[in-house]
């Protein structure tokens, strides 16, 4: 048995079996018979052990250097180290899309398990079972990495350079997959309500699966941020590249889906809306993927284009029309009941959820309008970071504002607490908008900077009055009882705060970057940037894989920088490794442009000074350490259902 | 087959050609000139920067905003220097100018779109809710019964 | 409401079309922005083989206007196409020498290499050399090799990006003739 054959059984089975978990789920909705609802459960245990045979035997290839299937022929080298030939798995199109059936075989068989209504159970089966028919069908006949190579090389080219650099390759796209994939759990759940008529019990139940999902995204979006900044060499994190875009757009939905979810969950509004957020968020996914992968548009990030392109956009459509013709129903049929007082947290969630939206609308016409230029004139326009950045900003600001004021009101109204802790928020905006003009900020980063304490005074009071009311038991046991009971609203609170962090350490990014470039030769100290910097030495060595030249540069009062150039076989030319150094407010960040290659005597430095990009990295600690809390398993946490208690 | 040029498909990863041909060390650059050049596109490149690339087409055009900074130009007359070479296509930002409105008022357009749909949505359920005239209890006892079953 | 289905729809179709226009199109070509205006003057030393007949500077202007010209852009990197073109600029210039003059620019390189390619392909017309890629900037160069038709009152006529074939140079250069 070798990995090709075995992993083309793989991908049968996996395929098979989710086409026959598709029918029991089918037959078991028109039959009203729940036993096709059991069986149903246990094709999905099967299908996921086919697709991790597949994964399996894929790997197996890689790790043994088998190059007699056509994706290590052309993605794999022997001389790559292992954790790399284990990534070389999703590096290129074909096992990309392997990662990605495998996750949603792996999410069909979780939510299969805890099915607990039968009511919704055939649909939400039905739909996942129907998406992983889709991804394994696309594997086993448009992009399948298993089919023989008819004279195996002996080594092939390796993976994209790019992605040897750094171990984050291991990590970003698995998290970025779990993210997106994950979306499809509460979209199969809305599908089903819409379907069976029940409208409003679905919310509840997918709220696990709906952080969960929004914690991957939200910990890859990071984590490629990171990647970007300390890896790819441009001191940035983020270029609103049209993949990075692809990755933002559902992220947006999911935040608009999550506030206007616990609208519904409290007064049962907005049903039809919550339908629409997560089937666009659903659309969103499939719509990156399709981007990623059809060469529509130029990106960083694209890979190299197969017939894949026309098959995604036809899912895309199949997905946007029963999405539309569903969401018709329920427009037509859903009468939502009751009023919203503009100044309640009612009031104010929904107008997070208009910002979040417009947010998500400005990324899908700034990511298409070239598309659409071109189109109609034939002109070819860009639209990059100025564009977005300056849109962003206004946008961002309210939503700041939002996030701190809608938790303090009350719902329905408001009351005197939530008056009295919105001054005292009022008066941390003011302070740090004025004590940053007097430091000489301009008003963008005061308001920054004000917005930052306007939230951490909201966090805060909304943490100390919910520890004082329980405070008859002692401050103590108030405060423990607080953080196992009130995992919701604790998790939130921390949530909202690394936010705003991460929104304050933006702004100064953003605001004070400075980038520099200044030759020097060897020994010599010049001022980059008001910064003391001689170039030590300049040294070149073989890692096998690739060949590094390294600059050793000291930075006086900041420590010893080693930029190297990277020099892979497959390219022509090398890739840039910084050498970062963060500080408590300051970031030092050297990239070697250039050197000497005749008499290695001189080299050329470029410092790049982007400060708070490290509370970046934090915040986004915080974010997911906050996440994370609101789904810690403590017991039982009350949760607001109308009519009582209803089993997830 | 679309023809794939291996220089278009090297220079997609935008990081080539650390070294200047010539073996002469690139010209020393001031802040300004990368302000100037993040906001060009690299013309060679796969969506980069001309200010992050080091693509040698990018190197060349920092050289050359450094010049013309030096002569006195304007930020908008480097820009114009390039759109007369390359077309708006390398500005990473369009022109306020034409068509470009709907993009730049995308956020305005999305605000008033969405909000005008929101506050449909809401006079609706306000006006249903005084049709009806029950309590927000009794309605949410009802849609419970109606999913309870 | 009958009209906001209806717009959604039309959404939908809209993009589905788009999207599938978007596929059959490459996203990297870019117009030139120079066709239908004036060429852009340049001065460049020419590479040493070629110093003989052309001088130590070689200025565009000397020529604009007074013949038809096809000017490519090249580079001993840029592997395999200007490999693969490099001979079929040669026998065309061969064929039309007297009538079209054929400029190649080396562009972006190190002149030993530049020198290698020439020798290797025995060019015979004029390549000039231009290190840092000024020349290519002001004519919009986004990739190598570009071959650009300016016709004998010196407004280029077409830009053809990619390696360029037998049959598209012949049928541009009867267009500059004219």
């Amino acid at each position: 048995m070798t990995p090709g054959p075995l992993g083309q059984v793989g991908l049968v089975l996996a395929l098979s079996f989710a086409l026959l978990g598709l029918l029991l789920a089918g037959y078991a909705w028109w039959a009203r018979d729940g036993r096709y609802v059991e069986a149903a459960k246990r094709a999905a245990l099967f299908s996921l052990l086919g697709a991790l045979v597949a994964f399996f035997a894929l790997e197996w290839a890689l790790l043994t250097d088998d190059f007699s299937i056509v994706y290590t022929a052309k993605n794999h080298s022997t001389k790559s180290p292992t954790w790399v030939k284990f990534a070389t798995l999703w590096a290129a199109l074909e096992g990309s899309i392997l990662l990605w059936a495998t996750f949603q075989a792996l999410y069909t068989w979780l939510a299969a398990r805890r099915l607990r209504d039968y009511w919704m159970a055939p649909g939400v089966l039905a739909v996942l079972f129907g998406i992983q028919v889709f991804f394994f069908a696309v594997m086993l006949f448009v992009t399948n990495p298993f089919l023989p190579v008819p004279n195996p090389p002996t080594e092939g080219p390796g993976p994209n350079p790019l992605l040897q650099n750094h171990w984050m390759m291991a990590v970003h796209p698995v998290l970025m997959y779990l993210g997106f994939v994950g979306i499809s759990v509460p979209f199969a759940y809305a599908v089903a309500a819409m379907l069976a008529r029940r409208y409003q019990t679905w919310i509840a139940t997918t709220r696990w699966w709906t952080i969960v999902a929004f914690g991957f995204l939200t910990l890859a979006i990071f984590a490629g941020a990171w990647w970007s900044y300390e890896v790819l060499g441009w001191g940035g994190y983020w270029g609103w590249d049209p993949v990075e875009n692809a990755s933002f757009i559902p992220w947006l939905l999911l935040a608009a889906f999550l506030h206007t979810a616990l609208v519904q969950e409290r007064k049962g509004l907005f049903k039809p809306w919550n339908f629409a957020f997560i089937t666009l968020a659903f659309a969103a996914t499939v719509f990156g993927t399709f981007l990623t992968r059809s060469g529509v548009v130029q990106s960083v990030h694209a890979f190299t284009e197969g017939a894949v392109g026309p098959v995604f956009l036809g899912f895309l459509l199949l997905v946007l029309f029963v999405g539309f013709g569903l969401l018709s129903r329920v427009g037509s049929e859903v009468r939502d009941v009751g009023g919203v007082e503009l100044l309640s947290r009612e009031g104010l969630l929904l107008g997070g959820a208009l910002v979040f939206s417009t947010m998500a609308f400005v990324v899908v016409l700034g990511t298409l309008y070239p598309l659409f230029v071109e189109a109609f004139t034939g002109d070819k326009v860009s639209v990059g970071a100025p564009f977005f950045n300056s849109v962003f900003a206004p946008l961002g600001a309210v939503l700041l504002f939002l996030m701190g004021a809608a938790p303090v009101l009350p719902w329905g109204r408001v009351d005197a607490w939530a008056r009295r802790a919105f001054l005292w928020m009022l008066a941390g905006l003011v302070l740090g908008l004025a004590a940053a003009l007097a430091l000489g900020a301009t008003v963008g980063v005061a308001l920054g900077v004000g917005l930052f304490l306007y939230n951490l005074v909201s966090a805060g009071a909304q943490v100390g009055r919910a520890v004082a009311a329980r405070r008859r038991q002692g401050w103590g046991a108030a405060l423990l009882g607080y953080l196992t009971q009130g995992r919701r609203h604790f998790g939130a609170q921390v949530v909202h705060a690394g936010v705003a962090l991460a929104a304050l350490a933006i702004v100064f990014s953003q605001a004070y970057r400075v980038d520099v470039q200044k030759t020097l030769n060897i020994g010599e100290t010049a001022k980059l940037a008001g910064i003391e910097v001689r170039l030590g030495r300049l040294h070149a060595f073989d890692e096998g894989y690739r060949f590094v030249v390294e600059a050793v540069v000291e930075a006086k009062g900041i420590g010893t920088f080693r930029p190297r150039l990277n020099y892979y076989k497959t390219m022509n030319a090398p890739l840039a490794a910084p050498s970062v150094r963060y500080g408590p407010t300051e970031n030092y960040y050297f990239i070697l442009q250039a050197f000497d290659q005749d008499a290695g005597k001189w080299a050329t430095l470029r410092l790049v000074l982007t400060p708070m990009v490290y509370w970046l990295w934090v915040a986004g600690g915080v974010i997911a350490f906050g996440l994370f809390y609101m789904l810690l398993p403590l017991g039982r946490s009350r949760r607001s259902v109308p009519g009582g208690e209803v089993a997830a | 087959m679309k023809r794939l040029w291996p220089f278009l498909f090297l220079l997609g990863l935008g990081l080539v050609f650390a070294q200047t041909p010539t073996g002469q060390p690139p010209p020393d650059l001031d802040p300004e000139v990368f302000k100037i050049a993040n906001q060009l596109r690299c013309p060679v490149c796969q969506g980069e920067s001309a200010g992050e690339s080091n693509a040698g087409v990018s190197q060349e055009m920092r050289r050359q905003i450094a010049e013309m900074l030096k002569e006195g130009k304007s930020e908008e007359a480097i820009k114009r220097y390039f759109v007369e070479r390359y077309g708006e296509w390398i500005l990473y930002a369009p022109p306020k100018r034409g068509i470009n409105w709907l993009l730049w008022a995308a956020p305005a357009l999305g605000l008033l779109l969405i909000g005008f749909g929101l506050w449909r949505y809401l006079a609706e359920a306000r006006r249903r809710e005084a049709e009806l005239g029950l309590s927000p209890e009794e309605l949410r006892a009802l849609e419970a019964e109606l999913e309870e079953e | 409401m009958k009209l906001s289905r209806l717009v959604w729809l039309f959404v939908i179709l809209f993009l589905g079309w788009l999207f599938y226009w978007g596929l059959h199109r490459n996203p990297g070509e870019l117009k030139s922005v120079l066709v239908g205006r004036p060429a852009p003057d340049f001065t460049l030393p020419p590479l040493p083989p070629f110093r003989e007949a052309y001088g130590e500077t070689f200025r565009l202007a000397d020529y604009l206007g007074k013949t038809p010209i096809v000017l490519n852009f090249w580079a001993s990197w840029c592997y395999p196409a200007c490999y693969e073109e490099a001979p079929i600029l040669e026998a065309a210039w061969e064929r039309h020498k007297g009538e079209v003059l054929f400029l190649g620019i080396n562009t972006q390189d190190k002149e030993e290499k530049a020198l290698e390619f020439v020798r290797r392909f025995g060019l015979t017309f004029p390549n000039l050399y231009d290190p840092r890629g000024k020349v290519g900037i002001d004519y919009g160069m986004y990739g190598v090799p570009e071959t650009f038709f300016i016709d004998r009152e010196g407004i280029v006529r077409y830009r053809h990006a990619g390696a360029i074939d037998a049959g598209t140079l012949e049928k541009r250069i009867q267009e500059v003739l004219r």
